[in-house]
């Protein structure tokens, strides 16, 4: 098995105001596998993907790639773990405002110690003639696709997706769930998509529904559509 | 009813407490130094304005080589004066001083008893206060003077040295070797042995109105007095630096404190600004939507101005008292270090308070009202957009692809934040300025009391009355002769000029017909070089005298001249074989002291060093102290701002998976290679502003003190200025590596 959640907890607060966000997790994925992770705020959905990226702890339980445990980690091997193994996309894009396009890209780069190439990526992404631009001479949807940009130049084994279109337009949004789908094909990641909308689960390999910080649906999609199909 | 946004106030101080405490801490020392100094400069100021009266100040003096004639005085006073005897001796003392002595004085230049009894009997003396401090010495102690015992009974004043200048021409006072002191008639009279300078005071009968016409009035008393009497010297008290430095000293000192003060206050203003500008920036969304609902542009300046206003305020006030209370103690008793200064009461001055509290605070306001204002004119929608940089829509700069990734984003880090560090360019500037002053004063003053030591013509140098003979083996006669240089600045210098004999066994000087050598501290300060020719006129008469120089003469003692004795002679229609004084290694025994009119050790010539370093020590102490913290407190403040701005950019790449070195190395070491970058051109720039400075403050003095520093003092200051960085960047990665993660995760929209 590519990656292991097993029995992950997690709770915030203490006494009365003591929230359970996680009880216990369990979910196991395969190489190149799209994940989509539903649920309504609240649901946990944020802190799990947090934990498996390594930027928030569990109570208990534990999340292995390939059989490394991230509980077993020291602050700097967690730090290589993230460098080598993740990607990561989120709703607010998160672009350094002071790079130009082409150079938030190279920050991604710079991780890998065989990354893609910048220029097709910036191709391929359709930002090449936008690649000296600062992110707030772009739209929402290109500054987006900068940051998938960013996240996949270093071929990570799992991209993180955190309502990457939760701030976009409907024409936008599919075009960026369709360049993640490409990129899923193309290049083989493993995907785990956080979302609240209930049609991009149509695009994943898998479905997981959380619910008060419990799985309580976790299938795989026989009916999976292209992105350029999704509608909502 | 009050607005709402005042109640942020406390929770921002709250919330930022240590970068406002460090601030107010700052501004408060620095008002605090700033109000003492010139509490206690105007205090004493005007009580030395008002000791011109209060002790009947003489117009000026002049000596003459014999006692006047009752004949001659009435010549004399006929010229609108009246002229009062006021003469001396000088003695060496038990403790290795000179002490000039006077009888005690009732009409003019009347004494300030400061503690104990003036003298009564033959046996007491009374000595200046300030000398009697630096020698360790108290009322009832006995000293020694030329073989006779005085017991101290009084510290005193003396109006016409309130600075004690040996001579009118020695660039600096020496209140550490030179004293003053006065004894009874009998006691004056007990030194028959002693050469009495014949010198006499003069008051104007009508006094001058202004200084201007102090002057012309002195230059025609010149011109007559040279017609009735031989003159060996004549200084009118408005050119007398025992009498006006002391004041000037105490006037200019509040003012470059003041001026520095506001250098410190528009650093801060700026400070704060930037701070603001980064709060601007994060409340954007806020200050739209405040905007939107009614809140106007003045009210919103208004709030963000009220924090730097309040914090200089308090400062301000904090400030004062202690200026008025500890500082203004300290700045006295600097003063009191330096100077003999009669008694003072402290003054409250409007004038400081305005300096201090006002000026700063319209400082604070004008700067941030500015930029404030300047940053808020753009429409709420903006700021709703966080749409605030009116820059951001230019495209940004164009870096080479060539260079790599980390090395452009450290450039770009360098241009987002660049009045930052345009700040701390000129901060490190300001701080090092101080730095270096506070550390190279005393290797300068030591550096030159080595060159002069190393550079010493003779153990021994004695000025005579007449050609004497000696029976010293050692001895070399020369002649000296003094002229002034023409009026540079209002001033003329007095210039010796030696008549050197052929073959000296002293100076090592071919001379070739019709020409001089000069010394290498005429030439530094007049910048002279062989070849040119200097005019130099006579002291009390109309005659000009021209020169050519042959060379320069390694002598950084004194400005003076050096040629042949026959040329010396014969150019001053002294007789062939005239001499005036002897060079030598040995103490000359032989020739009766009425007839030495002065004896010049190397420890004369060292005065000027070691009077500046005992009484500037202290001020240089603290001179390094402020440079330092406010060096530390500039870079400190600025690059937490730039770690601020730059948090949520942080986290996303401590997520990205950027190792703590990686993010050091783009936040840290960019600020500090600014910080190295400023401190080293600061370093050489400052040196070549502090030479200017200074060759212009000494060239109104008279004498020269090369501007040296040596460069053990630049790698001190460069190694000061890292190790204090190197304090400021283990807090500032403390502060990188606090930045969580979860940062990048929240919403900033």
């Amino acid at each position: 098995m590519f990656l292991q959640i097993k029995g992950i907890k997690k709770h915030y607060g203490e006494g009365d105001s003591r929230i359970d966000v996680l009880n216990g997790i369990d979910l196991e994925l395969e190489k190149g596998e799209i994940c989509v992770l539903l649920g309504p705020s609240g649901s946990g959905k944020s802190t799990l993907l947090n934990i498996i990226g390594g930027i928030d702890d569990a109570d208990s339980g534990y999340i292995a790639i390939n059989g490394d445990k991230t509980a077993d980690m020291n602050e700097k091997s967690l730090t290589l773990y993230r460098r080598k193994h993740l990607g990561y996309i989120f709703q607010m894009y998160n672009l350094i405002p002071n790079l130009n396009i082409k150079e938030n890209i190279e920050v991604g780069a710079y991780l890998s110690d065989n990354p893609l190439d910048v220029d097709d990526i910036l191709k391929t992404l359709g930002l090449y003639e936008h690649r000296h631009k600062l992110p707030n001479q772009l739209s929402g949807g290109q500054q987006q696709r900068t940051a998938i940009g960013r996240a996949i130049v270093k071929n990570p084994d799992i991209l993180l997706c955190d309502e990457p279109t939760g701030a976009l337009d409907f024409r936008t949004s599919k075009d960026i769930l369709k360049l993640i789908e490409d990129v899923n094909k193309k290049y083989g990641n493993t995907i785990i998509m956080v979302t609240h909308n209930d049609a991009i689960k149509n695009m994943a390999d898998r479905v997981v529904k959380l619910r008060d910080g419990v799985i309580r649906k976790n299938y795989l999609n026989e009916e999976k559509t292209s992105a350029a199909d999704l509608d909502w | 009813m009050r607005n709402p946004l005042n109640k942020r106030f406390k929770k921002e101080i709250k919330s930022e407490f240590g970068k406002y405490l460090v601030l107010f801490l700052f501004m408060t020392g620095m008002i605090a130094i700033v109000s003492g100094v010139n509490v206690a400069g105007t205090s004493m100021k005007k009580a030395f304005d008002e000791a011109f009266t209060k002790y009947n100040t003489e117009d000026g003096n002049f000596e003459i080589d014999h006692d006047a004639s009752d004949a001659t005085i009435s010549s004399i006073e006929s010229e609108g004066i009246t002229i009062y005897e006021n003469f001396y001796i000088e003695e060496e003392t038990n403790f290795d001083t000179t002490m000039r002595i006077f009888k005690n004085r009732e009409e003019v230049n009347t004494i300030c008893l400061m503690e104990g009894e003036f003298p009564s009997s033959p046996e007491e003396i009374a000595i200046d206060r300030m000398h009697a401090d630096n020698n360790k010495l108290q009322v009832g102690d006995e000293i020694v003077i030329k073989d006779k015992t005085f017991t101290i009974t009084g510290l005193v004043a003396f109006p016409d040295y309130s600075t004690l200048y040996q001579s009118p021409s020695d660039m600096m006072f020496d209140a550490l070797k030179f004293g003053i002191g006065i004894v009874t008639s009998e006691g004056f009279d007990s030194f028959d042995n002693s050469y009495i300078h014949y010198s006499y005071s003069w008051k104007y009968d009508t006094p001058p109105a202004n200084d201007k016409e102090a002057k012309e009035m002195s230059e025609t008393l010149l011109k007559r007095l040279s017609t009735k009497v031989m003159l060996e010297q004549y200084i009118p008290a408005y050119a007398n630096q025992a009498i006006h430095f002391a004041g000037n000293d105490i006037g200019r000192d509040g003012q470059i404190f003041t001026i520095f003060l506001y250098l410190v206050v528009v650093i801060i203003a700026f400070i704060f600004a930037i701070t603001t500008s980064n709060t601007l920036a994060k409340e954007s969304t806020a200050i739209g939507t405040l905007r939107a609902s009614g809140y106007t542009k003045g009210e919103i300046i208004r709030h963000y101005m009220t924090i730097p206003l309040i914090v200089t305020l308090v400062s301000a006030l904090v400030g004062n008292i202690f200026g008025y209370t500890l500082m203004e103690d300290f700045a006295a008793n600097l003063y009191y270090n330096s100077y003999s200064l009669t008694t003072y009461v402290l003054i409250f001055n409007s004038d400081a308070f305005i300096k201090t509290t006002v000026i700063p605070v319209i400082i604070m306001l004008l700067i941030n009202f500015f930029i404030l204002s300047s940053k808020l004119k753009l429409s709420p929608l903006r700021f709703i957009r966080r749409d605030i940089n009116k820059k951001q829509r230019k495209k940004a700069i164009r870096l080479n692809t060539k260079i790599k990734i980390m090395k452009r984003f450290k450039i770009r880090i360098l241009f987002q934040n660049m009045p930052n560090y345009i700040t701390i360019v000129i901060g490190v500037f300001l701080a090092t300025v101080i730095m270096l002053f506070g550390s190279g004063m005393k290797p300068l003053m030591e550096n030159y009391q080595d060159i002069i030591v190393e550079n010493t013509i003779c153990e021994y140098q004695y000025v005579l009355k007449a050609p004497i003979p000696t029976n010293n083996d050692g001895a070399e006669a020369y002649s000296v002769a003094s002229l002034k240089t023409p009026e540079r600045r209002g001033k003329s210098e007095s210039i010796n000029l030696y008549g050197i004999a052929p073959d000296s066994q002293y100076i090592d000087l071919n001379f070739e017909k019709n020409t001089v050598y000069i010394s290498k501290a005429y030439a530094e300060k007049y910048k002279i070089e062989a070849g040119d020719t200097i005019k130099l006129e006579s002291e009390y008469g109309d005659e000009t005298y021209e020169f050519k120089v042959n060379g320069i003469y390694e002598f950084p003692s004194a400005v003076c001249v050096f040629m042949d004795i026959h040329m010396l002679n014969e150019t001053f229609g002294y007789e062939e074989g005239y001499f005036n004084g002897y060079y030598s290694n040995e103490e000359i025994t032989d020739i009766d002291g009425k007839l030495i009119a002065t004896t010049i050790t190397t420890d004369d010539y060292t005065k000027t060093s070691r009077q500046m370093i005992h009484s500037m020590g202290d001020f240089m102490t603290l001179f390094l102290v402020v440079g330092v913290i406010m060096y530390m407190l500039i870079i400190f403040l600025l690059s937490k701002i730039i770690v601020e701005k730059n948090a949520q950019s942080i986290s996303m790449i401590k997520i990205l998976g950027y190792t703590r070195k990686e993010i050091n190395n783009l936040y840290i070491i960019t600020t500090a290679f600014v910080v190295i970058a400023s401190l080293g051109i600061s370093i050489p720039l400052v040196s070549f502003v502090l030479k200017y400075i200074f060759d212009f403050a000494f060239s109104g003095f008279s004498g020269w003190l090369p501007f040296y520093v040596p460069g053990s003092v630049y790698i001190k200051t460069f190694l000061l200025g890292l190790v204090s960085y190197a304090v400021i960047a283990f807090m500032q990665i403390k502060q990188v590596r606090k930045i969580p993660m979860e940062d990048a995760l929240k919403n900033v929209e």
